[in-house]
């Protein structure tokens, strides 16, 4: 039960970290947040139209317009750019948004979006940032995402456990 | 042996605090940019009172998204959705001017009364189930509305809200002159930015028009500040 002069839950911390970290003073790098990733980034141009669904295990640059789903692996960042265009529901471990995003957006690590950043939808992310200027709608979970993790066999255990996810990750409406 | 040169005298003869800005140029112009504040908000702790035993609560910010705010309430454990219905409202009005000429050019009829346009507009925004909502930030934003949206804004959230929940407006006792928006920055304050003008303000609101625009409402609580600016909570 929430008092006003609670101490703060691990989640707290876990968002406060996050505020500092993406907060006002380190404003977003306007340059691809790639340059410093080891991985080259895949990129989907302006001009280029996608309807249906893209998935993959490298980190991905969006300037174009994709309609359908966006799924990236656990380990990979996707990045909306300013001319970015999506009415799909992206995954991805890390999500940058510039551009204009209608969909549900799901960002296991973190989401960032910037002041041209759009998001019509709602939003499931482990740390969240804004910068001002940007536009946010829909219902917005943040706290730690846990992943499905799969523990190790042992004699006359269980083999598989799912680790649970807290209950403010679920998905459903705001009346949930 | 060197010796420090002064500079010009008309740069030296006037002190200036470290890490102000520097004094304008002559033939500049002296328009001030308007400063973000801080406020304290009874508003905001009487509404923090009325949350406080909430075990996972649910809010609706009308205003633009803040991280300042979002988190503020995530961390409390609230469930929260956003949003700038003043935003939706201009992009409304553009969108409505861009049909309105195409039915022009189509020989198409729309009717342009405020109610039929209210009528529409909240067809397009604040859809959420019924009684979705612990509290509402409504902010200042019915000063900004036209009175026939307001009135469906109003209708609209009291649908929203559950029993006992709590509505955090703000009435502009003289008409504004500028435009602000609002973060929480913490339990006792807001801090207010100054922001360009995305909708001029339309009214100012009597206290006997509050209470009536509320009156499914049980409580109404009021704080004045001596900003013009009044905090109001609406428990329903």
């Amino acid at each position: 039960m929430w008092k006003k002069e609670d101490a703060k839950s691990p989640a707290v911390a876990e968002n406060s970290s996050a505020a500092s970290a993406f907060g006002k003073s380190q404003s977003f790098d306007s340059s691809n947040s790639f340059s410093d990733s080891p991985r080259a980034a895949a990129s989907i141009g302006q001009g280029i139209r996608i309807k249906g669904e893209v998935s993959g295990t490298e980190d991905l640059f969006v300037d174009g317009f994709v309609e359908g789903k966006l799924n990236l692996a656990a380990d990979c960042s996707l990045t909306i750019g300013p001319n970015g265009i999506i009415k799909a529901d992206l995954v991805a471990r890390e999500i940058i948004v510039r551009g204009k995003v209608e969909g549900k957006v799901v960002a296991r690590d973190k989401l960032q979006i910037g002041s041209t950043g759009e998001i019509n939808g709602e939003v499931q992310t482990g740390r969240l940032a804004i910068e001002d200027g940007a536009t946010l709608r829909g219902k917005v979970e943040a706290g730690r995402m846990e992943t499905a993790k799969t523990a190790p066999a042992y004699a006359g255990s269980s083999a598989a456990k799912t680790s649970p996810q807290p209950s403010s990750l679920k998905a459903g409406t705001a009346a949930d | 042996m060197r010796r420090e040169v002064p500079g010009p005298i008309h740069l030296t003869s006037r002190s200036r605090t470290p890490g102000a800005p520097p004094p304008p140029q002559a033939g500049a112009t002296r328009a001030q940019v308007p400063q973000e504040s801080n406020r304290l908000s009874n508003g905001l702790k009487e509404l923090l009172w009325n949350l406080d035993g909430l075990e996972r609560g649910t809010l609706l910010d009308m205003g633009p998204a803040s991280q300042t705010t979002l988190s503020f309430f995530i961390e409390r454990g609230f469930r929260v959705s956003s949003e700038d219905i003043l935003r939706s409202w201009k992009n409304f009005l553009n969108e409505e001017e861009a049909r309105l000429k195409q039915g022009f050019a189509s020989g198409e009829t729309l009717e342009m009364t405020p109610s039929a346009r209210a009528a529409r507009f909240m067809k397009e925004n604040l859809q959420y189930p019924r009684s979705s909502f612990d509290a509402v930030l409504l902010w200042d934003l019915l000063d900004y509305l036209e009175q026939a949206v307001v009135k469906q804004v109003v209708a609209s959230l009291t649908e929203l809200l559950r029993p006992s929940g709590v509505v955090f407006a703000m009435f502009h006792t003289k008409k504004p002159e500028g435009f602000q928006r609002y973060r929480v920055v913490d339990s006792t304050a807001l801090q207010v930015v100054p922001t360009a003008v995305i909708c001029p303000a339309q009214r100012v609101y009597q206290n006997r028009e509050i209470q009536d625009l509320f009156g499914r409402y049980r409580t109404m609580k009021s704080f004045i500040g001596r900003d013009q600016l009044r905090e109001t909570l609406f428990i329903k």
